[in-house]
């Protein structure tokens, strides 16, 4: 083999190995994404009470994930995935807050309230009877209303704890707060759901 | 009397927290199809950024390319003579209402605390990935 075939051959296994590894790297997100886009789905839609407004939060903090962290190693993604999501959500709060603010000036209602039902926009689920899925959705609808009465912060901290199953430390780097404080939001939601939910939960 | 109040008081907490995730994985497990195809969508939209990031970062595609381009344009300017100036370019104002007067820019403005929180993320990242 000559020295220029040697190279040409050098030079096409390095490429093919940068595409293997690109293509594993995107097969990797792509099961990540997979895996936490149906929960964060659920987790933003209590918060704002939209689903299409959730799906466009879920979607673009996918984007932004891919765009800016797919290089950081995989243990890192989710807590970033929320951060950004968590972040998305109170933006949209804040415009929400604003919009209503100029309804209300302009004399229309502040609130296009679209008959959200939680109980109608759940399909049903798989192997239960009727019954049963009316108790559990009279008992989901009624922890959503519970988690929208909280603060903000502390219903991210319970969310993202119990529903997604962070970590403290994770939900800290989620919240952009420290670990302290994931607790004290996290302990004082607990307390408060258990004062509203409490005497249906026991 | 007071470790035996703690520990019901968290069997209690852990008790609503145990029930709150199963109703939740029960409510995800329960979303609709279309819900989950328009999630699929989003999950390909997101990767195809992948895609184009990977095709934009490779050098040995860009580089190349890039020194051609300037080559080009170097030879064109010292053939001429001197470098293209514009000779008639609209007054200032104008093109300044056109971009404000552009839809895109109006996007930009309502959302810009959003833009300004991504430039603050990244800045915070960078400071951490410093530290």
């Amino acid at each position: 083999m000559s020295a220029r075939a040697g190279e040409y051959a050098i030079s096409c296994t390095s490429e093919d190995q940068t595409g293997v590894t690109t293509l594993r790297h995107e097969q990797e997100l792509d099961r990540f994404l997979a895996e936490v886009e149906r929960r964060a789905i659920r987790i933003a839609e209590i918060s704002i009470r939209d689903r299409d407004e959730a799906l466009d939060l879920v979607q673009n903090a996918m984007i932004k994930l891919v765009r800016n962290y797919a290089e950081r190693p995989s243990e890192e993604w989710t807590p970033l995935f929320y951060r950004i999501l968590q972040n998305g959500v109170r933006d949209w709060h804040r415009r929400q807050a604003v919009r209503n603010r100029v309804m209300v000036w302009f004399g229309r209602p502040a609130n296009d309230d679209r008959d959200f039902d939680v109980v109608a926009a759940a399909p049903d689920p798989a192997g239960r009877t009727p019954e049963e899925q009316i108790e559990s959705g009279e008992a989901m609808q009624c922890l959503e209303l519970a988690l929208r009465d909280l603060p903000q912060r502390q219903r991210e901290a319970f969310m993202l704890r119990t529903f997604e199953g962070l970590n403290v430390a994770g939900t800290a780097v989620a919240m952009g707060c420290s670990e302290g404080s994931v607790k004290t939001h996290y302990s004082r939601a607990v307390h408060s759901l258990r004062e509203t939910l409490g005497e249906h939960w026991q | 009397m007071n470790e035996r109040h703690d520990d019901l008081a968290a069997s209690a907490e852990q008790h609503l927290a145990d029930k709150a995730h199963e109703l939740f994985d029960e409510s995800v497990q329960a979303l609709d199809a279309q819900t989950q195809s328009r999630l699929n969508r989003g999950r390909q939209r997101a990767l195809a950024e992948l895609d184009s990031r990977a095709g934009f970062r490779t050098p040995s595609k860009w580089v190349p390319a890039a020194g051609v381009a300037a080559v080009a344009v170097f030879a064109v300017v010292l053939w001429s003579g001197k470098p293209p100036v514009d000779e008639i370019s609209p007054p200032a104002t104008t093109s300044d209402l056109e971009i404000l007067l552009n839809q895109d820019s109006f996007e930009m403005l309502q959302d810009l605390e959003f833009y300004s929180w991504i430039d603050l993320d990244a800045e915070l990242d960078a400071g951490a990935n410093v530290g």
